[in-house]
């Protein structure tokens, strides 16, 4: 495990230690001495996909979330303990019965276009989620349980739910449900994709396509969320936010100079900085879910539990992992990333065992051995299929699909990876055309459950989509799932999901491989830079260029 | 209007290869079937493209708003087409037209070096030209980045709007495409060396290197200026890999990512513009090749 | 407004260099370049002979080792042999390049006899149709058949082949068009042989031996062409030791493993060389047997 040190503590506002922070390291010999320097134009290469649209209200993915955070605010925050800070909201309170909670706002902020924060503001944003013109998809379906929203008075809004939604606060802090300007919201979709008002340390001046974001400061920033390392507005005079796609440009543009901060860096990429003296790594693991492989449980072979174990026992995961991921990324044997508290584990379940699989498998009645070296069944191939989107999978991901492939067919596999671009994946998962699938799924919180194993998300929307790839069905995980979701109490809240943790890992559904991390490189001219407790998203509001 | 011929038929063609895609064009303009769109905001999509009328219909429609120039708006960018296309035109434009005239240099000096030479000269020039043909362009990108960025810091390794930017890109595109062109050239350029207006030329006391550039190399060019039209939708093509490697904004990177989501219409704009540009400049090289050809340019045929 | 540069009249723009004159020994190069062809037909049909291991066994702990005795061309990020799978290769790269020009030359016979025997409409018909051909360039049109058919190899070979065919067209119709009027097709018609036969055995083999040189070069092209494809993502499928496939991941590690990027390039060219120099020599023959 790399070291995770804390900034200097010298410009922290708050006794909050922030883990995620970024140290200059132990390379930097005299860390903030100087203090802050105001000024400078940050340049930052992201590898994610450009957004189509810079609202994460509409859609809702990874890639409108690292760019929301410069400009977009939430009501509230998670630490990087995973505890619920204030934010735009001081405090909140929740009923009894646990169907209405009431958020305090802050007071005196205003939006970059100058219509004051308010209560009524905050029920304009819910509305906008749960419109269907805006077409939001995570959004809407992190508020799905709130019936409504109404100002009890200028900065007091009032949530009403149908039933108690244990992830709300949760829910809210992710970039996907920020607070924006009700005015540019009213502008309609076209303009407000272009640029989004919020209340955050930067303001969108200009989108380039295919090139850039231009972001200057918002001079009258005052929510800084409750651990950030400075109130008031951010030192940098703005962000250019450019998009490289390609791994290897954007670290020659790192090297060159051209950039201060790259993300989606590569395993070996890290492995060479390291040794370098004018680049600092900033790592961020991501909440939610691991990186892992869905066992589609819907559909032969998979429905039967022998044949699942089978394949999970046939591939050597620790050796693929370490080989192609250099130490860069953990091993994880659980559904939820390591820094959830809820996060459940158990290591017995995954370990390498080709002589299991192999009886497990004449168990299963497939014991009979093709030409190929494949096993049959009635004269039928043991056959996955394993689509892969090339969009969300880096290129040392599919090598480790090409070593899991290799390892299954020494027992008599045949996996049949399939690269596709982005639709072509969508298409194999709506059509049910797939064995095996790894779909990343970023959520605050241990919620995420709820969506990638209750059997409602097995039922596809009208446009085919449906989280639940591995279609665990099962009543018994149903009823924790929902139970969890109703309970308030943190301790018991906890041991449901562990329960439905533990289910889903014994009934072989998934192969947890690693946990999901965002990896940064910055030039070490770049001091105070960290990634936020919530998704893990990079935020500029206190860093300074030297 | 053979080049209008031109343009219809390749929007033809486009429209009935975007009707076989696979899918719901309903469900591709509601963001693919990654949204979660409702059945009723299907339907309504599905009334407001037209997909409901018989395909006859569609395609009627969807050729008369060609002649209005109007090419309709893009399912992923909220945006209309012709806004993007004009966003990316001028990038890959002045990408192409750099690569393709650095690649003639390139060819023609190529060609003259080796027509100066010995016979082993020539097939190392010869040897030189395929293997710089069957280059990848990201192969040779990714090369150029780490000897002429990372190691020497000589020139940036992405775009930065400065025409230092530009070098390594245009590098790239032009070095397969001056291994073609030095090849025609040179086979054309042998047997304009053996006509006999040369050995009438050096009669008259015609330098050999004069006979080369004034009258030869004249003849050599025609096959090759003739495949520029052609070379330059190798060069668009090349442009979809060069711009996602130096990160420039343009047609190329514009289609890669309405590929990815199966975006229609910004797909055909893109092989439209692609069509158009390849029509102008056969005009534009029909024009050269009657000045620069000895036998058009005394007088016509 | 005519576009005279397309229309095949003014000049064979991708015909080949004429031969070296005068030479009639076999050069060292063609010899190679058939040395080099004997193996890729041994690595094609039964690569188990010159390299026993299987391609796709992985060891992850020896992944990235350089050449040496044990791995001669060395190891993969998952440790795989990478000679082993240069050799396995051979196979599915050629066939992607074979059948790629195969597409394009069929394609563009078709349209050359159009052409030449279709009179005057079929000659304008198919002037028009190479226009609009030639106006979707290689790799677009690829994406436009990974569009309608999805990403992998089959769709990267349709659409390599198909972006080739303008080109070969308009060299075939203007053989076809020489050789209609030379002698030989006089001399059939004399001897009695119906149009099919003339077709068929005078007139196409005579027309084609041109397109050899130039079809050579276009397998090492296809291959390139699908090794892009491969590069964005929407090419030959793992663990399918594709030439093309290889070059396109070694990309990542060119800086710390060169030899991942070096051996299936150096295959590449090597095929393109050789397949070009027997191509010359097989139209050199030609053009002295006429």
């Amino acid at each position: 495990m790399r070291p995770q040190l804390s900034r200097s503590s010298a410009v922290l506002a708050t006794a909050v230690i922030s883990a995620l922070a970024l140290s200059a390291c132990s390379s930097d010999p005299e860390p903030a001495a100087t203090g802050p320097t105001e000024g400078g134009t940050l340049t930052y290469a992201s590898g994610d996909a450009e957004p189509t649209c810079l609202d994460p209200h509409v859609g809702g993915n990874y890639p409108q979330a690292l760019l929301a955070t410069q400009f977009l605010e939430s009501l509230v925050s998670r630490d990087a303990d995973g505890a619920i800070i204030p934010w735009l909201a001081d405090s909140w309170t929740v009923s009894d019965d646990g169907l209405t909670w009431e958020f305090a706002l802050a007071d005196g902020v205003t939006f970059t276009d100058g219509t004051p924060l308010d209560a009524d503001a905050v029920a304009a944003n819910i509305a906008h989620l749960q419109d269907p013109a805006t077409q939001s998809s995570t959004g809407y379906l992190a508020v799905e349980k709130v019936t409504s929203v109404e100002a009890v008075d200028d900065l007091t809004a009032r949530f009403t739910l149908s039933e108690p939604d244990s992830a709300l606060l949760e829910s809210l802090s992710q970039p996907w449900l920020a607070i924006e300007s009700p005015a540019g919201l009213e502008r309609g979709i076209e303009e407000n994709c272009e640029s989004p008002i919020g209340t955050g340390p930067f303001v969108v001046e200009s989108w380039t396509k295919q090139d850039r974001v231009t972001l200057v400061r918002n001079d009258d920033y005052t929510s800084a969320p409750a651990d950030a390392g400075h109130d008031g507005s951010a030192y940098l005079d703005g962000i250019e936010w450019r998009f490289i796609p390609d791994s290897a440009s954007r670290y020659a543009a790192l090297q060159s100079g051209e950039v201060d901060v790259i993300d989606n860096v590569q395993p070996d990429v890290l492995v060479q900085a390291e040794g370098s003296d004018s680049l600092v790594e900033l790592d961020a693991p991501r909440p939610g879910a691991t990186n892992r492989l869905e066992l589609n449980s819907g559909t032969a072979p998979f429905d039967d539990v022998n044949v699942r174990e089978a394949f999970i026992r046939s591939v050597n995961v620790d050796d693929a992992v370490s080989s192609l991921f250099q130490g860069t990324a953990e091993r994880s044997s659980s559904p939820l990333a390591s820094v959830e508290p809820a996060a459940y584990s158990d290591e017995s379940l995954f370990s390498f065992d080709p002589e299991a699989a192999g009886d497990l498998l004449d168990e299963a009645g497939w014991s009979e051995t093709d030409a190929d070296g494949f096993r049959t069944k009635d004269g039928e191939r043991l056959t996955l299929t394993f689509p892969v989107s090339t969009n969300q999978s880096i290129p040392a991901e599919i090598s480790l699909f090409e070593q899991l492939q290799a390892n299954a067919a020494e027992v008599g596999f045949d996996v049949q990876l399939e690269l596709l671009d982005l639709a072509s994946w969508y298409e194999a998962l709506g059509a049910n055309e797939y064995d095996l699938v790894s779909a990343p799924y970023t959520k605050v919180g241990p919620d995420v459950l709820r969506i990638l194993y209750h059997s409602d998300g097995i039922t596809p929307a009208p446009s085919g989509y449906f989280a639940n790839h591995a279609q665990v069905d099962d009543p018994a995980i149903d009823t924790l799932l929902d139970e969890a979701s109703a309970t308030v109490d943190d301790a018991e809240r906890t041991s449901l999901y562990e329960e439905a943790q533990a289910d889903v890992l014994e009934g072989f559904y998934i192969l947890p491989l690693y946990d999901q991390q965002n990896h940064f490189l910055l030039s070490t001219d770049v001091h105070d830079a960290r990634a936020l407790g919530t998704v893990s998203t990079p935020s500029f509001a206190d860093a300074w260029l030297s | 209007m053979r080049a209008f011929i031109v343009l219809w038929a390749s929007a033809t063609l486009v429209f009935f290869i975007t009707r076989l895609v696979p899918g719901d064009p309903a469900e591709a303009a509601l963001g693919g079937p990654g949204s979660q769109a409702s059945e009723e905001a299907v339907e309504a999509v599905r009334r407001q493209f037209g997909f409901d009328q018989p395909l006859v219909v569609q395609y009627g429609i969807a050729m008369l708003s060609l002649l209005r120039l109007d090419l309709g708006s893009s399912y992923a960018l909220r945006q209309p087409v012709a806004t993007i296309l004009l966003d990316a035109v001028p990038g890959t434009l002045v990408l192409a037209v750099l690569a393709l005239l650095v690649a003639w240099i390139l060819a023609i000096g190529l060609t003259l070096a080796q027509s100066q030479g010995s016979r082993i000269a020539a097939r190392i020039g010869d040897t030189l030209e395929i293997v710089a043909s069957a280059l990848p362009h990201f192969w040779l990108a990714t090369i150029l980045i780490a000897v002429f960025s990372t190691a020497l810091s000589w020139f940036p390794p992405v775009s930065t709007g400065t025409p230092t930017g530009l070098v390594l890109p245009v590098v790239t595109l032009a070095v397969p495409i001056a291994g073609f062109l030095a090849q025609v050239m040179r086979g054309s350029l042998q047997e304009a060396l053996d006509a006999p207006f040369a050995t009438s030329a050096l009669a008259r006391g015609e330098t050999r290197v004069g006979l080369r550039v004034r009258h030869a190399l004249r003849h050599a060019a025609l096959p090759a200026l003739g495949l520029s039209a052609w070379a330059f939708g190798y060069l668009i093509g090349g442009a979809v890999v060069v711009e996602t490697i130096f990160a420039r904004p343009g047609l190329g990177r514009t289609l890669l990512s309405a590929i990815t989501v199966r975006d229609i219409p910004v797909v055909t704009g893109v092989v439209l513009v692609s069509a158009l540009v390849y029509v102008i400049l056969t005009l534009v090289t029909d024009a050269v090749t009657r000045l620069v050809d000895p036998r058009t340019a005394v007088g016509g045929r | 407004m005519t576009m005279t540069a397309v229309d095949g009249r003014s000049v064979d723009p991708l015909r080949p260099p004429a031969p070296p004159t005068g030479r009639r020994r076999v050069g060292p190069g063609v010899v190679l370049s058939v040395g080099f062809a004997a193996f890729l037909a041994l690595a094609c049909f039964a690569p188990g002979l010159i390299a026993p291991q299987d391609p796709a066994a992985v060891a992850p702990l020896d992944a990235f080792s350089p050449p040496s005795f044990s791995h001669w061309f060395g190891t993969d990020e998952s440790g795989r042999d990478v000679y082993t799978r240069v050799v396995h290769g051979a196979g599915s790269s050629l066939v992607i390049g074979f059948a790629a020009t195969a597409i394009g030359l069929v394609t563009a016979l078709l349209l050359g006899v159009l052409a030449v025997f279709g009179g005057r409409i079929g000659d304008a018909i198919v002037g028009r149709a190479v226009e609009v051909l030639f106006a979707f360039p290689a790799l677009l049109s690829a994406l436009l058949v990974i569009l309608v058919l999805g990403p992998g190899p089959v769709a990267a070979t349709i659409a390599v082949g198909l972006s080739t065919a303008p080109g070969y067209a308009r060299i075939i119709r203007t053989s076809l068009l020489t050789v209609r009027s030379s002698g030989y097709v006089e001399a059939a018609r004399l001897l009695g042989h119906g149009p099919a036969r003339i077709l068929v055995r005078t007139i196409l083999p005579n027309a084609l031996s041109p397109l050899l040189a130039l079809a050579t070069l276009g397998v090492g092209q296809a291959v390139v062409w699908a090794s892009s494809l491969s590069f964005l993502g929407l090419g030959a499928q793992p663990p399918a030791p594709e030439w093309g496939a290889m070059l396109a991941s070694a990309r990542v590690y060119l800086t710390t493993a060169w030899w991942l990027t070096v051996f299936p390039g150096l295959m590449i060219v090597a095929t393109t060389l050789s397949a070009t120099a027997i191509g010359r020599a097989l139209d050199a023959r030609g053009r002295r047997a006429r």
